[in-house]
């Protein structure tokens, strides 16, 4: 601010001079923003054994070709259910508590259990501390980005974070709550355990479900017309027996406007009765079902869950702004307005770029058949695009549309709530697609590819040619570095785009000295200091500063002009001492 | 198999799930625990031991001081006394003497999972230093430690997301004990208290100590270049333009005034002039802060 002043004062001085003085200003020059500890591509820790096709407890598991691959042994327990497996294999999940998953009785005798109970909790992530500064347990969207989050989990045991010693979560405790997998015709128990300081509720969206069961509870999930909200410390059980196979969705109903947005949403899916069907009950994490169901793979060789969300920073700061819980309701009921709000993080299953390049890649062979499950969680219209491929769209909100009026193309629109099936051919037949590669999939509204405005950010991930992908599930990618967006710095807006791309010397660097309005914002948003001091010690940030600095130099700027004969003589009789001295 | 008799078992089913649920309200006593090794027990509804130490002596300890037992209750009903609070047990502090044969019987009365955890015990006898009691509600489980000899205060919580942060948080000292842990309902402050206001502040700084802090929930108006660079433009005009007539104004005003007048004139219509400036600066203050 001060140099523009001073350049002002400048300009406006000669401006009035009518000589040509041959003063030059020189703009700065390119000063190189060194970037802050960048994190490897892969740091999940994952066992490379987790990644193979294998077979536990008798149950397939599809090869995961990512980074962040899922536990094999929490695969096995989602198929058969915790009380049909090994103690070992319970105590090698990721923290599954003994009864998460209970299948029994094959009621029409096919050979897979028909009576399922499902136990669900309600956790939160990234939540306030009364002890300490940060959140915890934290689950991170991007480097460094850590909003607050509530989610129906699989019901753990043990710590909430990894060990006593970390704050970070449980691989269990994520976004986007658990999807959840039934089989057509199953008698389901849906027991949800309100662990949460709050009121909740599950409302099965588009899942056949009685309005009430047959105890006379309400078994609709919504308070005002259904049943009580469930409340902290207590448990529901919701039945039902699903008729209709499809992609469906199960979210909260108390306070839905927030509750949603702030995580209590994921997907149902129904799938249709076969024989031999164990179904995978949960899918944390969502992206690859690595147990197929047995009509899935009838047309299909590999599926995916995608689960498209939103997130407006300012919701998400208010539970970790108090501890007390009349504050946080406060705040999050009768304070916030979501009409007034803007939504700035975009997650695909739960994460953002390029987080979700470690986990949501769509890997493929050629002449293969994917069939994806897609829901629009966002507060607006999805337009998910697929470079490369055009794929066809085979079931609206879990009703097959049908197959002689289904439309192929390459850009789903999605309302929000809506669920799309799409099946991806990856026959290079340059139709449906392109051929081998590392080809985008995102969302093309504009700001859902970035993250809080920082491009590119947001909900993009890959589908990913087998041949373009190294053992650890690393893309070989052919352009730009990306260790940048794998640094704080970057999403913290410090880092100059293209500083390294044009030359050497930093054509597009950014210019020594230069007072960023990103720097400010930064400062402004860690909330260390608070906002009154920076007013008051920063004068030239302050409207009122910068009036009286202005008529400052406008006084001085008409003195200039006033006493301009003087100031003329004296400059030209320099002018003439200079000269005298060449 | 007809469609008839799916009914049957389908009905059949959903009436057992109310009676489960009815079932729930008893308090069920998990006794019958899987031994996993190094003191890890465990049962398929649940129920969970981990640092179970009923023989091996910590260090130290000739001999085991005593038996003791204690019973602990947890719930959201135990945190009616704790506002602010959303779950606890019903008592926050344990004081027990070293080399006691401690058995901790622990009651969760609500519908979800509770823990008793306890910290800070040496790892040569528990694993990751932890004694764990964990179970679904409503039920009992039991679990047996001997503690040190050494006198020290631990940890005791649930460790499942925001139970130790909204008030399942205690205690357990051993002899004189050593050290505190902050926000144990009742017992020790917040290190980082929540911020209830202007009007809240007066009636509560007798119990705390008043440190404010600022909290995200307020905006932080952010400082906007843009416009200041319009009042900077505004100000140049200003001072470029007005200043001749200024100074043919105040030329003609002064005109046949001692210097002693103009001084004194100066003088009060500085004060004036701050004065009014004063008022302007606050009210201007006050809209920005709304």
């Amino acid at each position: 601010m001060q140099t523009r002043s001073l350049v002002f004062l400048f300009g406006s001085a000669l401006l009035s001079l009518s000589t040509g003085a041959g003063a030059v200003t020189s703009p700065p020059p390119s000063a190189k923003v060194q970037l802050g500890q960048a994190e490897p591509f892969c740091n999940s820790g994952v066992p490379s054994e987790w990644r193979k096709a294998q077979v536990i407890e008798g149950v397939n598991i599809q090869e995961s070709r990512v980074c962040n691959a899922d536990n094999p042994a929490d695969i096995a327990a989602f198929v058969k259910g915790t009380n049909n497996i090994s103690m070992q294999t319970i105590m090698d999940t990721s923290s599954l508590a003994a009864d998460a998953i209970t299948k029994t009785n094959d009621m029409d005798g096919d050979g897979d259990p028909d009576h399922i109970i499902i136990k669900v909790e309600i956790m939160e992530v990234n939540g306030h501390s009364p002890d300490f500064a940060g959140v915890v347990p934290t689950f991170d969207i991007a480097p460094g980005i850590q909003p607050s989050f509530w989610v129906f989990a699989p019901k753990t045991r043990d710590m909430s974070t990894r060990s006593f010693a970390s704050v970070e979560a449980n691989p269990m405790l994520r976004m986007p709550s658990t999807p959840i997998r039934v089989e057509q015709g199953d008698v389901v128990w849906l027991v949800v355990e309100n662990t949460h300081y709050f009121p909740h509720s599950i409302h099965l969206h588009g899942v056949d479900h009685p309005f009430m069961d047959h105890g006379g509870e309400g078994n609709d999930g919504v308070g005002q017309t259904s049943q009580m909200d469930i409340m902290p410390g207590q448990s529901k059980t919701y039945v039902i027996r699903p008729r209709q196979p499809g992609t469906m969705y199960y979210h909260c109903h108390v306070q839905p406007h927030t509750h949603i947005p702030m995580g209590l949403a994921g997907m149902f899916i129904v799938e249709e009765n076969r024989p031999n069907n164990w179904v995978q009950t949960f899918n944390v994490g969502a992206g690859q079902v690595r147990h197929p169901s047995v009509a899935v793979l009838e047309k299909f060789s590999q599926e995916y869950d995608l689960h498209y969300q939103s997130v407006d920073k300012d919701l998400h700061k208010l539970p970790q702004a108090a501890n007390d819980p009349r504050l946080i309701a406060r705040a999050m009921n009768q304070e916030y307005d979501i009409t007034d709000a803007t939504d700035d993080y975009f997650l695909l299953n739960g994460r953002s770029f390029p987080y979700t390049l470690r986990e949501s890649l769509i890997t493929v062979n050629p002449n293969e058949k994917i069939k994806l499950r897609i829901l629009n969680g966002h507060t607006e219209t999805l337009a998910l695009h697929t470079h490369g491929h055009k794929a066809t769209e085979t079931h609206y909100d879990g009703v097959e549309q049908n197959p002689s009026a289904q439309v192929t193309r390459d850009v789903y629109m999605m309302a929000p709530a809506q669920r799309l099936d799409l099946s991806i051919n990856t026959t290079d037949d340059g139709l449906h697609s392109f051929g081998s590669g590392i080809w985008m999939f995102h969302d093309h509204v504009e700001r859902s590819f970035t993250t809080d405005g920082m491009g590119e950010g947001g909900s993009i991930s890959l589908i990913v040619y087998k041949s373009y992908l190294d053992e650890n599930g690393t893309p070989k990618t052919h352009g730009m570095d990306l260790t940048p967006y794998f640094t704080k710095e970057f999403w913290e807006r410090k880092i100059p785009v293209w500083q390294d791309w044009a030359d050497d010397w930093g054509s597009l660097a950014e210019p020594a000295g230069i007072q960023t309005a990103a720097a400010a914002s930064v400062t402004g948003t860690t909330g260390v200091k608070s906002a009154p001091d920076v007013v008051a010690t920063d004068t030239s940030s302050n409207p009122l500063g910068s009036l009286f600095n202005g008529l400052l130099f406008g006084i001085a700027g008409y003195v200039l002009y006033l006493y301009r004969e003087r100031v003329l003589a004296v400059i030209n009789q320099l002018a003439s001492q200079a000269k005298g001295k060449h | 198999m007809s469609k008839f008799t799916h009914l049957i078992i389908f009905g059949a089913f959903l009436t057992a799930s109310s009676a489960y649920a009815a079932k729930q309200q008893e308090i069920v006593e998990h006794k019958l625990l899987m031994d996993h090794g190094d003191g890890h027990l465990m049962d398929m509804d649940g129920g969970m031991v981990m640092g179970q130490n009923k023989d091996k002596l910590p260090g130290g300890c000739d001999k085991i001081s005593g038996d003791e037992e204690i019973t602990v209750r947890a719930g959201h009903k135990y945190s009616k006394k704790f506002p602010g609070t959303m779950f606890a047990f019903d008592k926050q502090e344990w004081r027990i003497k070293p080399c006691t044969r401690l058995t901790v019987h622990f009651i969760n009365e609500d519908n979800i999972r509770h823990q008793w955890m306890m910290h800070g015990l040496p790892k040569y006898l528990y694993d990751k230093g932890m004694f764990h009691l964990e179970v679904t509600g409503p039920a009992k489980i039991s679990g047996t430690l001997i503690v040190p000899k050494e006198d020290k205060t631990y940890l005791v919580h649930c460790d499942i997301a925001q139970h130790m942060e909204k008030g399942m948080k205690g205690q357990l000292v051993v002899g004189k004990g050593g050290g505190t842990f902050p926000s144990i309902p009742g017992l020790t402050d917040f290190a980082i208290p929540d911020n209830y206001g202007p009007t809240q502040i007066a009636a509560t700084t007798s119990a705390q100590p008043a440190v404010t802090q600022p909290t995200a929930a307020q905006p932080l108006p952010a400082p906007q270049s843009s416009s200041n660079t319009g009042t900077f433009i505004i100000g140049l005009a200003l001072g470029l333009f007005a200043t001749p007539f200024a100074v043919s104004n105040f030329k003609q005003r002064f005109k046949g005034m001692s210097s002693k007048d103009v001084v004194i004139y100066g003088a009060n219509l500085g004060k004036s002039l701050f004065d009014q400036a004063v008022h302007l600066a606050i009210s201007i203050y006050r809209r920005f802060k709304k």
